[in-house]
């Protein structure tokens, strides 16, 4: 599906699920998921950290509608528990097929943000890998110089935006160089369409889980 | 241009031919006229700095190759970034015509998007060129530069040379009439930089103007039409008799180096490192203790990932041993007190602000060698002295290298892994770095492992020299 259409789709399921309570619609989002990702061939690893790092969050919120409260409510707890999993998992549908650039391109494109927004983004999220990069440089660079930063240190964190300043300012004179100006017309070399089947299963699969979210708990 | 065979004149496809010749050299012709860059009374100065450039006046010879040279910090990137519209002069006007492209000193740090591919794509949307020419444009790029095995690998990953490379091909894509490089070549290796130069020659002859600042003038020789040479009083162009001194070859220097390591520091054994591919594969090795070692070898070989692996900043296969200790085992905290790394980019090895207070950090652990005395000195060698209270972000790329090699050598280390020390360096500052860390390591007796492309400045005080090269380090006599 087009990128931008499945980001609003997952944009709405995620309010109507937050707004009303329905263990059913969660388990079959969930499921539908997981059979989603398995489909484009998201290894099973991946899929396996995304169910295991939020079962902290998930156990809080069962424990306490479920288990740590006056009136303990074994529904709302596994309906809110399993709302976690409705998030994380939808997100991981909506990045897992679609590149970084293709996404900002969908926003440009379909949805007609401005260009200064959507690479602007697209950007920041290069910068990612580069800032990782960073502050294990910069924790080295302080052990070679005797000074021992660790994980919580304000210095490592204060020389890492220092540097991302640095790299932001060049990044402008960069994207300036390669003809970007701002509010200027762009073509479009790489196209991201929006097809019919895209409309009718974004329709589609709003309706079926609408419908699922309101008529069943 | 098309040379026209005397014998075709006359036949139909004669015609045609020297039709398209003249056509060819009449939009060679037009692009020329079409274009102009000259500045007029320019003066720029960085926020509170002193004039930088100073009533500057200067035609650049259209559809010609400049060479631009002069000391680190006198202000030829700037210049240059002056020239591309990235920078607004507080006085004077800059007349430009003609599209106009820059590639930068710090290859990593031009684009936008994370490959090759999108890139071009989206540097071509702001230019808006339809769908259809785009291929084309793509394919003249790439086939120009030879990267159509890096068009969808991640830039992140790629070495300084390859980079360097993909900034070319985006320019090319563009079609800019002038092209500006602010010493593209700093960490490209011989083979890769003569590929480059030959290529921007092509492109001049085919109407291009290309402004190129460079140190190291090996290979300019015989594609360079004019040499400006930059100081402080501002900009002159050299005249003939000069340029042919300036281009004298420099003799070369043939030593001859040990291959057998008698103490070693690190011991490499069933050694595997790898990236995206497996770009090291060393059944043994023994790195000199005490002595200095070049690595020597291509762009994108691995010697960086060798260093990054050396200090414990990337995994490694099998066994490297330091001191007798497998380095796996050992804690980085203490390990790298005594083993360091001088990195590749400068800014990687600034941890304050301004340049007294990078100084007094390293001063807190520092050898013995480095008194307060001997700080000062080398400090009024490198004009770094009345620059303490600056911060290391604004100075020049030489000047950051300089400083960062003196915080360096000042601090206590056994081990130094010191990464393209020369690059960005103009003559004077290349020699005193290399005199520099040989004082070094003859008073403290450190190993010291250094990588760089610039053999003839830096073989002179090596012991040994390693070359790298199809996933293996081997020792060479010369």
């Amino acid at each position: 599906m087009n990128p931008s259409l499945k980001f609003i789709l997952v944009l709405i399921i995620s309010l109507e699920v937050s707004v009303k309570m329905s263990l059913t619609a969660n388990v079959v989002l969930i499921i539908g998921a997981i059979i989603y990702l398995l489909f484009q061939k998201m290894p099973l690893l991946k899929i396996g950290r995304l169910i295991v790092i939020p079962i902290p969050a998930a156990l809080t919120v069962y424990l306490t509608l479920a288990v740590f409260t006056a009136h303990p409510d074994q529904y709302s707890g596994l309906s809110l528990a399993s709302r976690v999993y409705v998030y994380v998992l939808l997100i991981a549908c909506v990045i897992v097929n679609t590149s970084a650039a293709t996404f900002a391109r969908s926003l440009e494109q379909n949805l007609h943000l401005p260009s200064k927004f959507a690479y602007g983004v697209l950007a920041a999220l290069n910068l990612f890998p580069k800032i990782q990069q960073a502050i294990k440089q910069i924790r080295a660079s302080g052990m070679m110089r005797g000074e021992y930063l660790s994980f919580w240190s304000p210095m490592l964190y204060f020389k890492a935006i220092l540097q991302a300043l640095n790299s932001a300012e060049n990044l402008s004179q960069a994207m300036q160089t390669h003809g970007f100006v701002e509010g200027q017309k762009r073509s479009t070399i790489a196209q991201v369409p929006i097809f019919l089947s895209d409309w009718l299963s974004f329709a589609g699969l709003l309706l079926i889980i609408t419908y699922l979210v309101w008529f069943f708990n | 241009m098309i040379p026209i065979e005397p014998a075709l004149v006359n036949t139909s496809e004669g015609i045609i031919r020297s039709a398209a010749a003249r056509i060819g050299g009449f939009f060679v012709f037009w692009m020329i006229m079409m274009t102009e860059l000259a500045v007029k009374n320019l003066s720029f100065n960085y926020d509170n700095a002193p004039s930088l450039i100073n009533n500057l006046s200067l035609t650049w010879p259209i559809g010609d190759f400049s060479l631009l040279i002069g000391p680190t910090g006198c202000g030829k990137s700037t210049l240059m970034k002056l020239l591309a519209d990235l920078l607004q002069p507080q006085q004077g006007k800059i007349c430009r015509q003609g599209r106009v492209g820059m590639m930068f000193q710090d290859a990593g740090e031009q684009f936008t998007m994370a490959t090759p591919r999108d890139e071009i794509i989206f540097a071509l949307e702001n230019l808006q060129v339809s769908p259809q020419k785009y291929p084309a444009r793509l394919d003249y790029a790439v086939a120009t530069t030879q990267i159509g095995n890096l068009l969808d690998q991640e830039i992140v990953t790629m070495s300084g040379g390859q980079k360097q490379r993909v900034a070319l091909a985006v320019l090319l894509a563009m079609n800019t009439d002038i092209l500006l490089l602010d010493e593209p070549f700093a960490s490209v290796d011989p083979e890769g930089r003569q590929f480059l130069i030959a290529k921007l020659s092509q492109l001049q002859q085919a109407g291009k103007t290309i402004i190129i600042s460079d140190h190291l003038l090996d290979d300019y020789a015989d594609v360079v039409q004019h040499v400006f040479s930059f100081s402080k009083q501002g900009v002159t162009e050299l005249g003939e008799a000069e340029k042919k001194q300036l281009f004298q070859p420099s003799p070369q220097v043939y030593g001859h180096f040990a291959t057998e390591v008698e103490t070693s520091c690190f011991t490499l054994t069933q050694t595997q490192l790898t990236t995206n591919q497996l770009i090291l594969d060393q059944e043994h090795l023994q790195l000199a203790k005490g002595k200095i070692t070049l690595i020597t070898g291509k762009n994108g070989v691995g010697k960086t990932s060798l260093f990054r692996a050396l200090s414990k900043l990337m995994p490694y296969t099998g066994n490297i041993s330091y001191e007798g200790s497998e380095l796996s085992q050992l804690k980085a905290r203490t390990y790298l007190q005594e083993v360091a790394q001088v990195f590749q980019t400068a800014t990687d090895q600034f941890l304050r602000v301004t340049v007294g207070e990078e100084l007094a950090l390293s001063k807190q652990r520092r050898n013995a060698f480095y008194t307060d005395k001997r700080i000062q000195q080398v400090l009024e060698e490198m004009n770094l002295a009345d620059k303490l209270d600056q911060s290391v972000y604004t100075l020049s790329g030489g000047q950051k290298k300089l400083l960062q090699l003196l915080i360096m050598l000042i601090t206590n280390h056994r081990v130094l892994l010191i990464d393209e020390p020369l690059s960005g360096l103009d003559a004077h500052a290349c020699q005193l770095a290399v005199k520099l860390i040989k004082e070094n390591q003859t008073a403290l007796q450190q190993s010291i492992l250094i990588i760089s492309h610039q053999t003839r400045l830096l073989l002179p005080i090596c012991d040994y020299h390693l070359e790298f090269a199809n996933q293996r380090l081997v020792y060479r006599e010369v």
